[in-house]
């Protein structure tokens, strides 16, 4: 308990009877007008009125006031503007506490006006007792490197590093690979603009290059990361084979994704060159691939063409077998169906005496022009087949080469299917690319599916459990590049934010440890797994808080044996001190 | 109130909000407009929300809340905006808000007033399962919580203003125009839905147990107008319930206003989250949903579909070709199998919920010289690379305005259309260029 | 403590029932609260709510000494999976376990402290939760539960 002398203002409000048709508002004024460090205690009709600040206002300069409770509407509504009361009067705006007397006590107790009146006044009382607990509180402020590291240099990587660089940060994009676009850098078109995706990254590129305070480090890994938002310590690792050191505020992944690679035999993977991935075939449909865009079967152009829809997605336990030490994937692909129908139509338009085949579970042209894609290829003669997912269809390769599908259709009533096919394409499913290190570094949890997890797929879509770290693109789940440029500026936007000014300023309810009550149990440590906001350097015994990492969640001060740790602005001593006036016996003074 | 800002965002639903956010807190100044008299959109009258199932009010609020509290954003309800004028390179935006006949600074919100009314109708945002009053607080969560006067029903009978504390009542109240100079705009004006229930096959919107979509999120929201799944026919518990998908979606032969050609990209997925919340709240419902393809393809949704088929809900590969009503108010559908045998038959069902098709909520190219697509939604200048772009400088786009979208997928384009504007205000300098003004001329 | 004691109710001791304090969280279970009183829904009025980020906060001896001071019942209103932070919930339903476990050795019926899910818009769960624990405790008082 405090044994400073507190001096207290107490407003209880009317909400223009709203408080005041239910709860006798004059009684709970002097019910708490006697308590200890009472200085004024007052009533007003509507204390978020002007008058009714500006009463607080003239209280704080005429007593001396140096902690206010107002009892009124719930604080969703008004905290914040008698914080600014307080603010604009000289206090600090933390030594104000809200009293809810209308949703929780007139509200609901209209039927027991006496019973909701001796709530109001406890709970007046309670906030009373916080006041005179409080003290000042100020935010956190991170210092702030205006620097921010890309990780990925596909279409994502490349799109979250131009916004950033358009807004004058300076950008460092870092990729593995000698080349930058990623999956895009491939020959084939890409829906819905049906342009090749290589003229999408040589515009990009360009843009890059031109723009100042961005800089490309090609065949380059990230190997290490120290620090945290607002100031991470990167090492690069290049190709001069020299490391080298990077301080970046903020870091945005855009590693990507990989296609699935059948197994071998899979649907007749491996066992024939005329059964190939979609990926593979796209490139093979591109006058600028491999085959310069013939599709051939002994020299002469391949006749009749199936693609198996979700090879490497949508697997079920029981019917697919995942490869040794590999997973089955669940999840569905998204883009592939689109694709696919999208080649099948380019197929049908260059080839068109080729007989299209097309088998799938359920087709999931979903986006905006996509169904439109569907019924083109319905009319460009794509012959459809559906089957169950626990009946996928079989591929059998005999020894002159002839390939054979077969499978029980059940659009056609479940009629068993066998045809002969030149050309089978393996409608292959995005899947999560392997990278561990990056992992391991920064702690990231993965989805179920493999993925990197968002922190919430709503509230937070772009985030990931570290803060100041946020993800682009295909890394976090399958998506087409349009999904992947808009989740990448999303990306952009939130580290844009994060980085705006000179210091990150964030709430100040953090964890704070008095030193001279921790006995270095090290209990704390062990509860703070998860933002990793507490750490103890060797040879200390008592932990230092982190205040930029914090969220105030108080586990570590549960533990404590000895109350050493508390959460600013939430204090266990202050919750003890409202129940003691909760259960306080009462009596005239 | 002021009259210059660096971007105004059109339309207050998730996105809107999201980009409001995503500008503010990059230091921007943000003006909302939203037509109706709450922010929110049509993601605050959700029940709960798939992939995670968590409620949809617990996800929006916090966002409302952010929104109306923060210092660089000011939010316009009941306001529209009727012109967009270029001006070098910034904009004129001609604001009108119409008149709620409630002062909205006076009013608390306490909702004596419709306490005091006498008149009820039937309740827009229950899906007209529900009743409210002439003069209402739009709906609890609403923000702002203030309320507005219906005129179309109001009797005059002056028992608001008598019961208001505040005085807040002003049956005289005009329309206001506000000019509002601008450095980008952002159109996230939001989707609205194809009136499929009216359609001949479907009933004509005769049969009591046919609802809507966005009806069923009513009754399933633990804050709905019945506080439980009923059939407002009788009142009964449903003991089969059916959806019926593609209703007003994927179809070439509804009229336009019934049903659209393109595929309505949620519907699957939130008739999938409605049937697991049904027989989570009424264990014994036997439920069918109907359908052409399961279009279960973000992040989770495969899963969350094979949880659904776990747990016992009949999916049934079908078109339904008619709705009639039979014994009991019990709606009765033919159903055309596109598998097993392929055979017609006719299945009754205590209740059955469509999905209409998905709509633009609104054609800014009245007001903007934007691009509108053959489907009514905007179109960006580049589909892949700058999705949230339009094709005029300055103006941007965000959420269900450029087609039908998920509310993950509306949260992150959200985020994209406030870096692109951010860039756009950056680029032209015009936020910093008018604080410049502003503190010449303040002196 | 004796500086809390000087609360003025007009009749101190009229208020007979057993207290209920409800540790509320403050993105889930308080704006339920509110939601509650929004639409007007009625529970009794011993119910003392408190808003809390995260009710893991609160150690097991904080819950015993509440009871010790004259509480006789406490609902935590949490936000089940929906919590903001990472790790909590589970911790704080262990910590409640252990509690009520203390309390059964201590002689006390551990009913009277019970952990629950509330979200925003939950009237109908919070009402349920504090009329469940307003008629346990008033049996308790009559005699047929050791509190
Ligand atoms: C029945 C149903 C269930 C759903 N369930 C889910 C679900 O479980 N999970 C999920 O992720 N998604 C779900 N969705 C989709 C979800 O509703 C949308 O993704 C989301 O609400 C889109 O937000 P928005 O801001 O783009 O549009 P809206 O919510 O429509 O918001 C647009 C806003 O703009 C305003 N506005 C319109 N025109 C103007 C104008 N001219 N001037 C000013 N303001 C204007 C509108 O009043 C509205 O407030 C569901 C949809 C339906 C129909």
């Amino acid at each position: 308990m405090t044994e400073t002398k507190r001096r207290v203002g107490v407003y209880v409000c009317h909400c223009g009877g709203n408080i005041s048709d239910v709860i006798d508002v004059q009684k709970v004024v002097d019910g708490v007008a006697n308590i200890e460090d009472v200085v004024v205690a007052r009533r007003e009709m509507f204390m978020c009125s002007d008058p009714g600040q500006n009463l607080i206002a003239e209280d704080i300069a005429a007593h001396n006031l140096d902690r206010v409770v107002v009892a009124a509407c719930s604080p969703s509504l008004h905290e914040a503007t008698f914080r600014g009361t307080l603010k604009r009067s000289g206090l600090n705006p933390y030594l104000y506490e809200h009293v809810n007397i209308r949703e929780q006590a007139s509200w609901c107790h209209k039927d027991d006006p006496e019973g909701g009146t001796r709530k109001a006044t406890r709970l007046v009382a309670a906030g009373i007792a916080k006041a005179r607990n409080l003290v000042p509180l100020d935010p956190v402020r991170v210092p702030v490197t205006r620097a921010v590291a890309v990780v990925g240099g596909g279409i994502a990587g490349l799109r979250s590093a131009i916004d950033l660089a358009k807004s004058s940060f300076e950008v460092h994009v870092i990729e593995r690979a000698a080349d930058l676009g990623g999956h895009l850098a491939r020959p084939g078109r890409v829906y819905p603009t049906d342009e090749p995706a290589q003229d999408l990254l040589t515009g990009l590129l360009a843009q890059a290059r031109s723009l100042p305070g961005l800089t490309l480090h090609t065949e380059t890994e990230l190997v290490a990361s120290t620090g945290y938002l607002g100031n991470f310590r990167l090492t690069l690792q290049g190709p001069s084979g020299e490391p080298r050191e990077l301080t970046v505020g903020s870091i945005v992944l855009a590693t990507g994704f990989e296609h699935y690679q059948p197994s071998l035999g899979e649907l007749g993977f491996g066992m024939s060159d005329r059964v190939v991935t979609l990926p593979d075939f796209i490139e093979r449909l591109d006058p600028r691939g491999p085959t310069g865009g013939q599709i051939v079967k002994d020299g002469k152009p391949v006749q009749r063409v199936v693609f198996i829809h979700c090879v490497g997605s949508r697997q079920l336990e029981g019917v697919h077998v995942p490869p040794e030490g590999g997973r089955l994937y669940e999840h569905c692909s998204r883009v592939c169906c689109t694709t696919a129908l999208f080649a099948s139509i380019e197929l049908a338009r260059k080839f068109p005496q080729v007989d299209i085949f097309d088998v799938y579970q359920d087709i999931r042209t979903y986006g905006r022009g996509q169904e439109d894609i569907y019924e083109a290829a319905a009319r460009a003669g794509v012959t459809f087949f559906r089957v169950a997912g626990d009946a996928p269809p079989t591929v059998e390769i005999d020894a002159s080469g002839a390939i054979t599908v077969r499978l029980v259709d059940l659009l056609t009533f479940n009629e068993p299917i066998e045809m002969p096919v030149d050309l089978v394409v393996l409608v292959t499913g995005m899947i999560p690319r392997d990278i561990t290190p990056l992992i391991e570094m920064f702690k990231l949890p993965r989805s179920p599916d493999g993925f990197l997890q968002e922190v919430h797929p709503k509230l937070r879509p772009v985030e990931v459990c570290v803060d100041g770290l946020f993800i682009a693109g295909a890394c976090q789940a399958p998506m087409d590049v349009a999904e992947a440029a808009a989740s990448a500026s999303a990306a952009s936007a939130k580290a844009a934010c994060l980085l705006g000014g000179d210091v990150i300023s964030l709430d100040p309810f953090v964890a704070s440890i008095q030193a001279e009550l921790c006995d270095g149990c090290g209990l704390c440590l062990a509860e703070c797994v998860y933002v990793k906001a507490l750490t103890r350097a060797e040879g200390e015994t008592v932990p230092v808080v982190n205040t930029a990492l914090c969220k105030g969640c108080g586990m570590c001060a549960a533990v404590c044996p000895h109350e050493a740790i508390t959460v600013r602005g939430w204090e266990i001593k202050q919750y003890d001190a409202m129940v003691d006036a909760i259960v306080a016996t009462g009596g005239h003074p | 109130m002021n009259t210059i800002t660096d971007a105004v965002v059109i339309g207050g639903g998730i996105a809107g909000l999201q980009v409001a956010l995503d500008l503010a807190d990059q230091g921007f100044d943000v003006v909302i407009v939203e037509k109706e008299p709450s922010i929110g959109g049509k993601m605050i009258s959700l029940s709960k929300v798939f992939p995670t199932l968590d409620c949809s009010s617990c996800i929006c609020t916090p966002r409302m809340a952010a929104a109306a509290h923060h210092e660089r954003i000011t939010i316009m309800t009941c306001s529209e905006v009727q012109a967009v004028q270029r001006v070098g390179e910034h904009f004129s935006v001609t604001i009108r808000t119409r008149p709620r006949y409630v002062i909205e600074s006076a009013c608390i919100g306490c909702r004596k007033c419709e306490y005091a009314c006498p008149v009820l109708v039937p309740h827009e945002f229950e899906g007209n399962l529900g009743a409210r009053r002439a003069i209402y607080v739009p709906f609890t969560n609403a923000m702002p919580q203030v309320a507005l006067l219906d005129v179309e029903n109001c009797t005059f009978c002056g028992a608001c203003a008598r019961a208001c504390p505040t005085d807040a009542i002003d049956y005289l109240q005009e329309p206001a125009i506000t000019e509002m100079e601008a450095g980008a705009v952002v159109v996230a004006s939001g989707y609205a839905l194809t009136e499929t229930q009216t359609a001949d096959r479907y009933g004509g919107g005769k049969l009591a147990n046919v609802l809507t979509g966005l009806q069923m999120e009513r009754l399933l929201a633990p804050h709905g107008p019945y506080g439980r799944v009923l059939r407002p026919s009788d009142g009964r518990i449903p003991d089969t319930v059916a959806f019926v998908q593609c209703a007003g979606s994927r179809d070439h032969s509804l009229p336009e206003g019934q049903g659209v050609p393109w595929c309505s990209r949620v519907c699957c997925m939130y008739a999938i989250k409605q049937a697991m919340l049904l027989s989570g709240s009424l264990p014994l419902v036997d439920i069918t949903i109907y359908y052409m393809d399961i279009r279960a393809f973000g992040k989770g949704f495969e899963q969350f579909y094979q949880n659904a088929r776990a747990m016992g809900i009949n999916f049934v590969k079908a078109r339904v070709a008619r709705i009639t009503e039979g014994e009991n108010a019990n709606p009765v559908l033919r159903i055309e199998r596109i598998e097993e045998d392929g055979r017609v038959e006719d299945q009754p069902h205590d209740m059955v919920v469509l999905t209409p098709g998905i709509v633009a909520g609104w054609d800014p190219s009245s007001v903007i010289p934007v691009q509108i697509g053959s489907d009514g939604f905007v179109l960006s200048e580049h589909a892949s690379l700058a999705p949230c772009r339009t094709r005029v400088p300055g103006v941007f786009v965000a959420g269900t305005a450029s087609g039908p979208k998920d509310i993950p997928d509306s949260i992150v384009e959200a985020g994209a259309a406030a870096m692109e504007a951010a860039n756009h205000l950056r680029r032209t300098a015009y936020a910093s260029r008018r604080r410049t003004e502003a503190e010449a001329g303040g002196r | 403590m004796g500086r809390v004691d000087r609360i003025t109710d007009e009749h101190p001791m009229n208020e007979q029932k057993p207290k209920i304090l409800v540790l509320a969280t403050e993105s889930c279970a308080y704006p339920g609260a509110d939601y509650v009183g929004q639409i007007h829904a009625s529970y009794p009025s011993n119910t003392y709510i408190l808003r809390v980020p995260a009710p893991v906060i609160f150690p097991e001896a904080f819950y015993l000494r509440c009871f010790e001071k004259g509480i006789a019942g406490i609902i935590v209103m949490a936000c089940g999976h929906e919590c903001p932070y990472e790790g909590a919930y589970d911790r704080l339903a262990r910590r409640v376990a252990v509690v009520r476990t203390r309390m059964r050795e201590l002689g006390m019926d551990p009913q009277r402290l019970r952990l629950c899910s509330i979200c925003t818009v939950c009237a109908r769960p919070f009402l349920k939760e504090i009329h469940e624990m307003d008629a346990f405790l008033s049996q308790a008082t009559t005699g047929s539960v050791t509190t």
